[in-house]
């Protein structure tokens, strides 16, 4: 009895969390003009009308080179900082800490409208560039997080004992530390790619003529229609967050990571 | 062979203001086994580490046969250390282990791998070469760190707490292990313990420190048989130490009359050295257990409580009732304060 | 842990110095903007901005909502926190990745779903008129309920993570303990386990509840310019009022309100320890 409750409430929550999601497939999957659930009849048109949408593909690449290179960059940052962090006595170590941490305190829609009014404008970088920097530090305090709980998982004797075995310093990170965080080094990658896909308030006021993060690409194109091509859309995306998901689960224990 | 193969001259060692070695001098004979002992906190691993180059001294120098290492850097030192979690490199296999330091050196494959090959069949590892370390017990794991630091053919080889992991059985084992290796490759060993009976059972001489200081340094005999101090006589298991005031023992308790003249201030006696059963002294048994070839009696007296072991012939006096005892002056160890 | 501070800092630096340059540079400069007039500097911009009945409503159903999906959430989260900490291992770990699943799934795709729902030709409306419950249908987007449903879906996954590791937590032997010591279920619930969980639940709470305040496609989504919330009245601020200050007096507003939040979490990750 008391099991049967508890898969009750465990039903009916994971219902209410997943659902929508399970509607949207559908409802992308229509073989009318509208969008409706349960769908009028099943085809496959709007999914594959999304792709024809050239403003998609565009946004799709820009997104996919934010989300890439944002968090390649946030990496290079964040990994040597990490370290620092750790490893050494450093003063000021809480300010920079917080420093590093701050992007994940104020709300992005700030950050994406502080960098216009005080960057693109006034210093004339553009849109893209903007918002690769703004990306960047949105990953930054993930990959330092991540990084972080790796490198205190490793002990630091151990590069102590390269070093005693002739390792210069670099040679000790390289041969010995970075092998080993080597899954707190994807997982923040993975991590920070999904943050930085999936952002919108960043790059709200970040756009510009044909310069369209794709999540803000599909509110813009909601705004004139409610065809089934976004829940299409939506449903695609979906799969391929689930789908690097998995892989990194099955790789390496994603989930310690979160 | 050199009596200063490894010479501490006037070290100090701090961390940030703090000073945990302050002007330490220290002389290692060349192929001995000399153990650091000490309680946690009186500098011994931190001497450990600047021998290693892992730390900077402040002030002094560091000469390693003949060549002042102080401003050497630890990779170019050609020291060995034993870590006492062993450090090993969890990513590589036994073999690349051990291989790790030879290949840093661009040496041949060839010799990479005769190298490495002895060293672990040195250590007694032949067969797991191929092992992660994770996949390997805890006294392995030892020995194959052991091995690492041993292929390297350092001038020093450093041990921090090398049989503080292990249980008591492979702690046996692995104290016969590190003699016949040293015998074998000759080569000079710094090993830091807190366990005075390691260091007893491991070493040709023993520096005990005390706050960042040598309070003696002998051979295990020497330091066993003769402590020189209070802090040396309860570190080698003198339990009953008291202050000597003209004709009487004196603790912070109260005192009892001395049979015998003394001369120095203070005086010690192991429990074995206590005499149970006769004598002038008398005290009341407050806790009795059976030890196997003695019982261990403490005695409450006017002194406090004074340990002493009683030969298992000996009547066996109860709980709570009177006991003879004598403190006398041939177990009695005279210490300088 | 070494002592070599200038190599320290020149690892650690460059991840700061962008931070401090890309990041808190700008977002200070664009908090002060509230603070200065052609006179010098003044607080005119915060008492104008809570003069208007527009802001004050926004500014408080922002609190309010908030305030309900953290509570929603937390007596939700709860039952199926405990639900889930009661099963098997395989199938903890299984539940727990279907919870944290809609985690990696973008906002808007999740948001989307519940135009679906509850729209004019929505799955709801359909049942209501099917069944002669309602004669048209009702309007169900836009309104206070909908961004309310959407920001539950959204952010109670982050209850349930929290409240199930305060759960992994309590000692075994602590529920069989109390039964045998004489309580009831309910002296149990009270007296053991929600002490035990009260931290989850405050971390949970928190982060639902500054994840809600700052949501931004939600409210664009399913409230529109009917409910507005804090971040969406600020986009229409600048969009369309082009108006900084009131943008800077939001943006203090929801920083402040961020940055408690992420003390609150600290203290209790430092007490932890």
């Amino acid at each position: 009895m008391k099991n049967l409750t508890s898969w009750a409430i465990i039903g009916l929550t994971l219902i209410f969390l997943i659902g929508p999601f399970i509607i949207i497939i559908f409802a992308g999957a229509s073989a009318g003009e509208s969008l409706a659930f349960p769908p009028d009849g099943l085809s496959l048109r709007w999914y594959l009308k999304v792709f024809t949408i050239e403003s998609f593909r565009q946004s799709f690449v820009l997104s996919m080179g934010l989300a890439i290179f944002g968090t390649l960059a946030a990496l290079l940052l964040g990994i040597p900082a990490a370290y620092a962090l750790n490893r050494y006595e450093l003063p000021g170590a809480e300010t920079i800490r917080t420093v590093v941490a701050s992007p994940i305190i104020v709300p992005g829609i700030i950050v994406g409208l502080a960098l216009l009014r005080y960057m693109v404008i006034p210093l004339d970088v553009t849109v893209t560039v903007a918002l690769f920097m703004a990306h960047t530090a949105l990953v930054l305090p993930y990959a330092v997080r991540v990084v972080s709980s790796s490198l205190n998982n490793l002990r630091s004797d151990m590069e102590e004992a390269a070093v005693l075995l002739g390792c210069t310093r670099l040679q000790a990170f390289t041969k010995v530390v970075l092998p080993n965080i080597r899954g707190g080094v994807l997982a923040a990658f993975i991590l920070g790619f999904v943050t930085s896909f999936n952002q919108v308030p960043v790059s709200l006021f970040l756009s510009g003529p044909g310069v369209r993060t794709l999540p803000i690409d599909m509110l813009a194109y909601m705004e004139i229609t409610y065809d089934p091509s976004v829940a299409a859309l939506s449903a695609l995306l979906a799969f391929m967050s689930l789908a690097i998901v998995f892989i990194a689960e099955r790789l390496l224990g994603f989930s310690r990571y979160v | 062979m050199s009596e200063k193969y490894v010479s501490l001259r006037n070290l100090t060692l701090s961390y940030g203001k703090t000073v945990a070695v302050p002007n330490l001098n220290l002389d290692v004979v060349e192929g001995e086994l000399i153990a650091l002992l000490g309680p946690s906190g009186c500098g011994k691993t931190t001497t450990m580490r600047a021998i290693a180059g892992l730390l900077t001294p402040t002030s002094g120098t560091i000469v390693i046969d003949g060549r002042d290492v102080t401003r050497v850097a630890a990779n170019k030192r050609g020291i060995g250390l034993v870590f006492q979690s062993y450090a090993l490199f969890p990513h590589l296999s036994a073999f690349e282990n051990v291989a790790f330091g030879l290949r840093l050196q661009k040496m041949p494959e060839t010799e990479i791998r005769q190298r490495t090959e002895a060293g672990i069949a040195t250590v007694g590892l032949a067969g797991f070469e191929k092992r992660k370390p994770a996949e390997m017990s805890g006294g392995q794991q030892q020995r194959l760190a052991l091995a690492r630091s041993l292929v390297m053919e350092p001038k020093v080889l450093l041990l921090d707490e090398p049989l503080s992991n292990l249980d008591a059985r492979l702690r046996l084992e692995m104290r016969t292990e590190l003699q016949r290796v040293q015998k074998k490759t000759g080569v000079t060993m710094v090993f830091v313990t807190h366990d005075q009976s390691e260091a007893l059972a491991l070493a040709d001489r023993i520096v005990l420190m005390k706050d960042g200081k040598i309070e003696q340094l002998g051979t295990p005999h020497q330091l066993y048989a003769e402590p020189a101090t209070a802090f040396a006589a309860e570190f080698m298991g003198f339990e009953n130490i008291f202050r000597v005031q003209g004709e009487n023992l004196v603790s912070d308790f109260g005192q009892l009359p001395l049979g015998f003249k003394a001369t120095s201030p203070m005086l010690a006696w192991r429990p074995s050295g206590v005499q149970v059963g006769q004598g002038p002294l008398s005290g009341r048994v407050s806790a009795s257990s059976f030890a196997g070839g003695h019982r261990e009696y403490v005695i409450d007296t006017a002194l406090g409580q004074i340990k002493a072991d009683a030969p298992i012939e000996t009547l066996e006096v109860p709980l709570g009732e009177n006991i003879a005892f004598d403190l006398p002056k041939s177990n009695a160890r005279q210490l300088s304060a | 842990m070494f002592s070599n501070t200038r190599e320290g800092l020149a690892l650690a630096l460059p991840a700061a110095i962008f931070a401090l340059l890309l990041f808190i540079l700008p977002v200070g400069i664009l908090l002060s903007e509230a603070f200065q007039s052609d006179a010098g500097w003044t607080l005119s911009g915060y008492t104008d901005f809570f003069s208007k009945p527009l802001n004050q409503t926004v500014f408080l159903r922002t609190l309010k909502l908030g305030v309900l999906v953290a509570g929603t959430a937390a007596v939700i989260g709860y039952a199926a926190a405990f639900s889930i900490s009661n099963l098997s291992p395989v199938a903890r770990g299984r539940v727990f990745g279907l919870v944290i699943l809609p985690l990696m799934i973008s906002p808007v795709a999740r948001t989307y779903a519940w135009i679906v729902i509850l729209g004019r030709t929505g799955i709801v409306n359909d049942a209501l008129v099917g069944l002669g419950l309602a004669d048209t249908p009702i309007r169900l987007l836009f309104t206070e309920t909908a961004v309310f449903l959407g920001l539950l879906q959204l952010f109670m996954p982050l209850m349930i993570i929290s409240l199930l590791s305060a759960m992994e937590n309590i000692p075994r032997d602590v529920i069989p303990a109390a039964r045998v010591l004489g309580a009831n279920w309910f002296q149990v619930f009270f007296r053991v386990i929600l002490p035990l969980t009260k931290e989850g639940l405050v971390v949970g709470g928190t982060l639902v509840f500054t994840g809600a305040l700052t949501a931004y496609i939600t409210p664009a989504i399913l409230g529109g310019s009917k409910v507005l919330m804090l971040e969406t009245l600020l986009y229409q601020q600048v969009n369309v009022s082009n108006d900084f200050v009131s943008a800077s007096v939001i943006a203090m507003i929801l920083i402040i309100m961020s940055f408690t939040a992420n003390l609150l979490l600290k203290r209790i990750a430092t007490a932890r320890k």
